[in-house]
C-alpha cells in the first residue's frame, strides 16, 4: 500500500480515527475499573413483580429449551411471570408453548402475526409487572441472570439493563468466529453503559421499567430492529440504559454464511434507518458521549469497513494484474525474487493498521475477561480478526444500498 | 458487578484529549519509524551507488593502464551488472513506495543513470581496445503512464537479465532531467515510440517478447549453451 495520494490520505483519516476510538474505550473502561463509579451488591434488596416475554414466530424446535431455562430462574415463584407470544406461527410453537401452561407462571398467546414490536407490547398491556423483559426464543438464562440484573434497578434513572450475551454451544467455525465477536460486545456495551451511551436493548434478556415503555408508547416496529428504536428512544427522552455483564445469556447465532449475511443485513440496515431518524442526536452535545462520539463512531466504522475492504481488494487486483502481465510477458509462473530486508514492508499505515488490529485484540481479551472472568483469547480470535475484514464489508455495502433504497428488511 | 452510571453520560473532556494525544503519539512514532526505514534505505541505495562508482574509477584507471597491461587483466564482467540491476531495483521499489523521499529517489535516479551511461561508455572503449563482444542493450521506459508496454517490456528484460548474465542492459526513464541522458538519446536517434530497445547500435520500438529479442540476438543460444555446458562440467 502506498503512502501518497488522496487514497492514502483517507487512509490514515480512518485509521486515526478508529484507533482513536479504540484508545477512547479503554481508557473509558480502565476510569472506570478505577473506581470512578461505585460497585454493588449482587442481589437486589427487593424482589419486584417482573414479567419475562418470549416473543415466537416458528420457533417450535427451539421453544422448550428457551422455556427450561426461564423456569429454571432463581427468583420468587410469586414475582414472576413468563408470557409466551406466538407471533402467528405456522409450525407447531402454539401447541409447545401450551404444553408449558400447567405451569402458574407461564401465560400464553397467540396473536396474527405481526412482527415482534407487536408481540411485546401485546404482552406489555397484559401484564402489571413493574419490569419487563424480553427473551429471544433461540436462547437461554443462566440461573442466576435475574438476580443479577434487578439490582440495577435501585438506580431510579436507570430505564433498561442489557445482560452479557454469550454465542450458544457454538459448532460452526462460523459460529466460533462470531463467539469472539461477541466477547467484543461485551466490552463494548459494558464500557457504552459506562459512558451512558448504550443505544441497543437487544433482545436476548434485555429488561424495561414497564412505566417507561408505557410512558414512550410501548415497541415500534423500528426498521425491524425495535430493540435499537427502543433505546435510542429512551436515550433521547434522557433516561439511561445500564449493563449487568455477569447476567449471563447464551444466544443461538447463525450457523451459515447465508443465515449470518441475512442478520447482518438487518442488523445494519436497522442502524442506518434508526440513525437518520434520530440524525438529531448526531454531534449533538446534549447528549454527551452518545451523541459526540459513540453515535458518530458507530456510522464511521461502516464507512471506514467499506473503504478499507474496496482499497485492499483493488491493491490485491492490480498485484493480480501485475502477475498476469508478468506470466504473459515471461512465459514463467515463478517468481525469481529473493528474501531481501530492503523490501520488507515498512510504511506508517501498515504498523497504524497492526496497532489497531493489536488494539482489537486487546478490547476482546478485556470483554472475555469482563463476561467470563478469564483474559482468555478465543481460540477462533485470528480468524475473527482476518474473516471480520473480509466479509464484514459485504453486508455493510449491501445494507447501505437498501438504506439508501429504503428497501426495508424481513426478519427471515 | 459494576453499578452503572450516574450522569455519566455528560462528555468526561479529560478522556476525549487523553486518548487524542495517545492517538497522535501513536501515529508520530509510526511516521517517525517508517520515515527512519526510508531513509536506511536511502543509506544502503547511495552505498552501493558508491561502490559501482568506486568500481567505475578503477576500471577506467585500469583502462588507463592498458597502454602498459595487457587486455586479459580486464574481463568483461569487471564492473557488476547485477550490482546495477540490485540498484535498479531498488530505485524502482522506493519509487512505488510514494512520495515521502521523492527528491532524494528522484536525486539518486539521476545519479543511478549517469553511472549506467559512464559504465556502458567505458565498456563499449574497452571492448574496441580488447576485441571483446558484449552485448549491449538499452532500454527506454517512461512511468508516467504514457507507456502501456513498458510494465511487460520491463519483466522481459527483467528475467532475460536473469537468465543471461553477460547482458548488458541499462534502463533509462526517457524523461528523467539529465542531460548526459538527454545528450545519449539525441546521438542514438531515439524517438518517444516507448518502450524503445537500442540493441547493439540498432533501434526497437514497441513491446519486444522474448522470441523477437532471441530473433534479434541469435548469439543469445550460444550464451545459454555455454552456461549449461559449463552446469553441466560442474556436475561432473
Amino acid at each position: 500500500m502506498s503512502d501518497g495520494g488522496i487514497g492514502a490520505g483517507v487512509t490514515y483519516l480512518f485509521l486515526f480515527f478508529s484507533l482513536y476510538f479504540e484508545i477512547f474505550l479503554l481508557i473509558s473502561f480502565l476510569e472506570r475499573r478505577r473506581g470512578h463509579f461505585p460497585t454493588t451488591r449482587t442481589t437486589p434488596r427487593q424482589f419486584p413483580h417482573v414479567a419475562v416475554v418470549v416473543p415466537c414466530f416458528n420457533e417450535g424446535q427451539t421453544l422448550g429449551t428457551t422455556l427450561h431455562s426461564l423456569m429454571a430462574l432463581e427468583y420468587p415463584r410469586e414475582k414472576i411471570e413468563i408470557l409466551v407470544v406466538d407471533d402467528g406461527s405456522a409450525d407447531d410453537t402454539l401447541s409447545i408453548a401450551r404444553s408449558f401452561a400447567h405451569d402458574t407462571r407461564i401465560r400464553v398467546f397467540h396473536k396474527k402475526n405481526g412482527g415482534k414490536h407487536t408481540a411485546m407490547n401485546l404482552a406489555l398491556q397484559n401484564t402489571q409487572a413493574e419490569l419487563i423483559g424480553c427473551l429471544d426464543a433461540d436462547s437461554t438464562v443462566d440461573p442466576k441472570a435475574l438476580l443479577a440484573l434487578l439490582p440495577v434497578f435501585e438506580n431510579p434513572s436507570i430505564a433498561a439493563v442489557t445482560p452479557g450475551i454469550h454465542v450458544r454451544d457454538p459448532q460452526t467455525i462460523l459460529q466460533h468466529v462470531q463467539r469472539v465477536e461477541y466477547r467484543l460486545s461485551i466490552f463494548n456495551r459494558f464500557t457504552f453503559a459506562g459512558l451512558g451511551s448504550v443505544f441497543i436493548t437487544p433482545g436476548p434478556f434485555s429488561f424495561f421499567r414497564a412505566s417507561v415503555v408505557r410512558e414512550l408508547g410501548g415497541w415500534r416496529h423500528g426498521h425491524s430492529t425495535e430493540d435499537m428504536e427502543m433505546a435510542l428512544r429512551m436515550q433521547q427522552a434522557g433516561h439511561l440504559i445500564a449493563n449487568a455483564p455477569n447476567a449471563v445469556v447464551h444466544t443461538a447465532t447463525p450457523a451459515t454464511l447465508r443465515a449470518l449475511f441475512h442478520q447482518r443485513v438487518r442488523w445494519t440496515y436497522g442502524w442506518l434507518r434508526n440513525a437518520i431518524d434520530y440524525r438529531f442526536m448526531i454531534g449533538n452535545k446534549r447528549f454527551g458521549n452518545l451523541g459526540l462520539i459513540i453515535l458518530p463512531s458507530a456510522l464511521v466504522s461502516i464507512a471506514a469497513g467499506i473503504f478499507f475492504f474496496t482499497r485492499i481488494l483493488w491493491n490485491s487486483l492490480q498485484e493480480t494484474m501485475h502477475y498476469i502481465t508478468r506470466v504473459e510477458a515471461t512465459g514463467s509462473i515463478a517468481s525469481h525474487a529473493s528474501f531481501n530486508l530492503f523490501y520488507i514492508n515498512t510504511s506508517a499505515i501498515l504498523f497504524l493498521a497492526m496497532v489497531s488490529v493489536g488494539m482489537i485484540v486487546v478490547l476482546i481479551g478485556t470483554g472475555s475477561f469482563i463476561g467470563t472472568g478469564s483474559r482468555r483469547l478465543p481460540a477462533a480470535t485470528p480468524l475473527f480478526l482476518i474473516f471480520y475484514g473480509l466479509l464484514a464489508p459485504l453486508w455493510l455495502c449491501t445494507a447501505t444500498v437498501r438504506a439508501v433504497l429504503k428497501t426495508g428488511v424481513r426478519w427471515r | 458487578m459494576e453499578q452503572p452510571i450516574v450522569n455519566t453520560r455528560n462528555a468526561r473532556w479529560s478522556n476525549y484529549i487523553v486518548a487524542f494525544f495517545s492517538t497522535a503519539l501513536i501515529f508520530a512514532t509510526a511516521l517517525y519509524a517508517s520515515n527512519y526505514f526510508n531513509n536506511q534505505r536511502i543509506e544502503d541505495i547511495r552505498a552501493t551507488q558508491e561502490t559501482i562508482s568506486t568500481d567505475i574509477l578503477s576500471l577506467e584507471t585500469q583502462f588507463d593502464l592498458l597502454q602498459e597491461h595487457s587486455c586479459s587483466d580486464i574481463s568483461e564482467n569487471t564492473i557488476l551488472p547485477s550490482a546495477l540491476r540490485t540498484l535498479a531495483s531498488q530505485l524502482s521499489y522506493m519509487e512505488e513506495q510514494g512520495a515521502r523521499n521523492h527528491d532524494e529517489v528522484a536525486r539518486l535516479k539521476r545519479l543511478y543513470s549517469l553511472l549506467e551511461i559512464k559504465d556502458y561508455l567505458l565498456m563499449k572503449q574497452i571492448s574496441a581496445k580488447c576485441g571483446l563482444k558484449p552485448i549491449f542493450m538499452l532500454y527506454f521506459y517512461s512511468n508516467k503512464g504514457d507507456c502501456e508496454d513498458c510494465e511487460k517490456q520491463g519483466y522481459v528484460l527483467t528475467s532475460l537479465a536473469e537468465q543471461y548474465p553477460q547482458l548488458r542492459i541499462y534502463s533509462f526513464d526517457y524523461n528523467l532531467d539529465v542531460s548526459a541522458l538527454q545528450t545519449l538519446i539525441s546521438i542514438d536517434k531515439v524517438s518517444e515510440q516507448l518502450p524503445a530497445l537500442l540493441i547493439n547500435g540498432k533501434s526497437y520500438y514497441g513491446f519486444q517478447s522474448v522470441g523477437d529479442i532471441n530473433k534479434i540476438l541469435p548469439q543469445l543460444a550460444t550464451l545459454k549453451a555455454a552456461s549449461s555446458t559449463s552446469a553441466t562440467s560442474t556436475k561432473k
